[in-house]
């Protein structure tokens, strides 16, 4: 393509790591608003920055996360509010912005009659890639996402966890200073969940590109992620490192055949912090010794131990902090059947984590 | 799937992009050349090449077939300004209801929108790429036969006079080509833009111009060359409207409307209608298309 003359070619900014102009946060919103027509408010307010590396943005289903990152696009208009993007404003500098992050949809977006390098080569292009490195990029970006000898296949022939590489492998294929991943694991079964994440991690902690990506699955992001950001209704939650989320977010389930009272007044004088749910009890972690003290005092008291495992609270518990008031049934009720939903997101947290799961009986 | 199982990433590190990047008019051009070749199927698979193909062959057929009229010492066979009309109606609807969908339809189905949207080009870019592709694919389809037309008649043409009359005619014939294209490409798009199902756009877009031809042909028909009704009969299609137009600009050859008499800058108003209706409609879709 005779498209390389200097008048016309935009040239990356110096300095190829932070190029960022703003280079202290990756992106930044101020009381970011968006109303869509018929009154719903997917935004409401949002003020956040996230720094560099990978970040979690973490909320249940309609909080506004694809929202937040069409603005973030541009390809939504906020109804209220500022977003900067790599020290650019959304608004203002739409196009710039455009040319430096890589946007991965939740949803469906390959032609099924073209092969995978076929469609990443164009994509590449299209995001002002002369075209013999738009077709070295593309191959690349096919093996880094694990694509190598399957990428003259028309994308049609794909199972539903090479669709999401190809999406994957599109977005990093113009080498972006950001990338937006929205719902990468959808319909991904564990082992491709795990792939994804893997290559996600890699892609932020190798490739140097600060990633952010969406879920409404904590136990999954919080596996990759050095911040989080959690979003409820359009408004934030929390935004804090990994760390302190992982902290307060981790629980233990006690249950023990009789003497649940007796053995919640005892952790009580332990200094731990005890809830009733359902014929057990929740115990936040607090430390590694957490899971020492209970048993010893099950011990003490001589009680049959029916089970012992680390559960995770509900998302909006540990975001919010709320203490869950003791011994109220409906409360009891929820939380079990919520706890419960979300074990199987948490186990592979849990045993990464190398917590002690016993079940004694 | 195997490959997912067993998809290992292997690891060659990462290397940085420091080269060039294009500027946003040049990713247009891509994208309309891209779109141009996916018009006659190329960079698809041999399917997508049937209809494309065998259009173009069967336009060219009246220019090679004059090519031995002349060549056996006949006249021209066909006249510049309307070619064979009915060869060229038929074969350029057929083109562009298969041919329009599959240049804008088919990224709606796929939901690929906004991964466009999301890189360096604006949202007007995506319909002028896309635009500029089917009528440069118009253009080939109605230009090249009359090219053919052309050269095979001055092959066996004697002298410059006769040569330079040949080329006088063809000038005004490719002009009306380009009226052709950009009619055609205009309203076919935005037919095919408003539903990502091929088989429904290129429905609405053959049906279009099929039933308003007939239409017209019939209205025509009932009231009788010469009548005013019929000069307004013809102001219903699309096709009939561009053959008023080259009437009224000066095309002598007849034509399937009758002599458009004063009627004739009535239909150079509804030819600016009609294709500015199509822009305006194309430009609104995408304004707000895509998000899905
Ligand atoms: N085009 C639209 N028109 C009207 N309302 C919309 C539109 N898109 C989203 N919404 C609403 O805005 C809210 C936020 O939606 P959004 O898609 O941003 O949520 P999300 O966090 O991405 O959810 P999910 O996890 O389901 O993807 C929801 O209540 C949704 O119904
Ligand atoms: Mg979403």
């Amino acid at each position: 393509m005779a498209g390389q003359s200097p008048g016309t070619a935009i040239a990356r900014p110096p300095g190829a790591q932070p190029a960022d102009p703003g280079d202290a946060f990756v992106l930044e919103t101020t009381a970011l608003t968006k109303q869509y027509p018929g009154r719903v408010t997917a935004l409401d307010g949002l003020t956040v920055q996230v720094t560099p590396g990978i970040t979690g943005l973490v909320g249940a289903n309609g909080a506004g996360k694809s929202t937040l990152i069409k603005i973030l696009l541009g390809l939504l208009e906020p109804t209220k509010g500022r977003a900067r993007v790599l020290g650019l404003d959304c608004q203002l500098d739409a196009s710039r912005i455009r040319a430096l992050v890589g946007y991965m949809p939740e949803h469906d977006c390959l032609p099924p009659d073209v092969t995978a390098t076929e469609f990443v080569t164009h994509m590449a292009r299209m995001s002002g890639l002369p075209a013999v490195a738009a077709k070295e990029r593309a191959a690349e970006s096919l093996r880094h996402v694990g694509l190598h000898e399957e990428r003259y296949r028309q994308v049609g022939t794909y199972s539903t966890g090479m669709k999401q590489r190809v999406k994957l492998a599109q977005a990093l294929a113009g080498d972006p200073r950001l990338l937006l991943l929205d719902e990468p694991t959808n319909g991904l079964d564990p082992a491709g969940r795990g792939a994804m994440l893997e290559l996600i991690a890699r892609i932020g902690a190798e490739f140097g590109i600060s990633v952010v990506v969406a879920s409404h699955l904590l136990g999954e992001i919080e596996q990759i992620c050095d911040h989080l950001v959690a979003i409820e209704a359009g408004r934030l939650l929390r935004s804090d490192t990994i760390g302190s989320f992982t902290q307060s977010s981790q629980v233990l389930l006690v249950e023990v055949e009789t003497g649940t009272a007796e053995l919640a007044d005892a952790l009580r004088c332990d200094g731990l912090d005890p809830r009733p749910a359902g014929r057990g009890l929740l115990v936040p972690m607090d430390g590694d010794t957490t899971c020492d003290v209970i048993r010893d005092a099950v011990a003490g008291l001589g009680l049959p131990l029916a089970r012992l495992e680390q559960r995770r609270h509900r998302l909006e518990e540990i975001f919010r902090d709320e203490p869950v008031p003791a011994g109220q049934p409906s409360t009891r009720a929820s939380t079990r059947a919520s706890t419960r939903a979300s074990t199987r997101a948490s186990t592979r947290a849990s045993t990464r984590a190398g917590t002690e799961v016993s079940h004694v009986s | 799937m195997s490959a997912d199982a067993t998809g290992v990433i292997h690891d060659l590190g990462y290397q940085r992009y420091d080269g060039d990047r294009l500027g946003r008019a040049q990713i247009v051009r891509t994208l309309t050349v891209y779109s141009l070749r996916a018009a006659f199927g190329l960079g698809r698979g041999a399917k997508a090449k049937i209809v494309p193909v065998s259009a173009f062959a069967l336009m060219c057929a009246p220019a090679i077939i004059n090519a031995f009229i002349v060549a056996r010492g006949g006249t021209r066979a066909f006249p510049y300004d309307t070619y064979s009309a009915p060869v060229r109606m038929i074969i350029m609807i057929i083109f562009v209801a298969v041919q329009a969908p599959e240049l804008v339809s088919r990224d709606l189905r796929s939901r690929v929108l906004p991964l466009y949207f999301a890189r360096p080009l604006r949202r007007g870019d995506y319909p002028v790429a896309k635009f500029t592709a089917l009528a440069t694919a118009c253009l080939i389809m109605v230009e090249v036969p009359l090219l053919v037309l052309y050269a095979g008649t001055i092959a066996s043409s004697h002298g410059g006079g006769a040569v330079w009359a040949q080329t006088r005619a063809l000038l005004p014939g490719l002009a009306i080509g380009l009226m052709w294209s950009v009619t055609l490409a205009v309203i076919g798009l935005a037919i095919a833009s408003f539903s990502g199902r091929r088989a429904y756009t290129t429905g609405a877009v053959a049906i279009y111009f099929f039933l308003s031809l007939a239409l017209a042909e019939v209205l025509i028909g009932v009231a009788g060359d010469g009548t005013a009704g019929a000069r307004l009969g013809g102001l219903v299609s699309p096709l009939t409207v561009l053959d008023g137009v080259r009437q009224w600009l000066g095309g002598t050859s007849p034509g399937p409307v009758p002599a458009v008499g004063s009627y004739g800058a009535a239909y150079g108003v509804m030819l600016l209608a009609l294709v500015g209706a199509g822009a305006a409609a194309l430009a609104a879709r995408y304004r707000k298309a895509g998000l899905a």
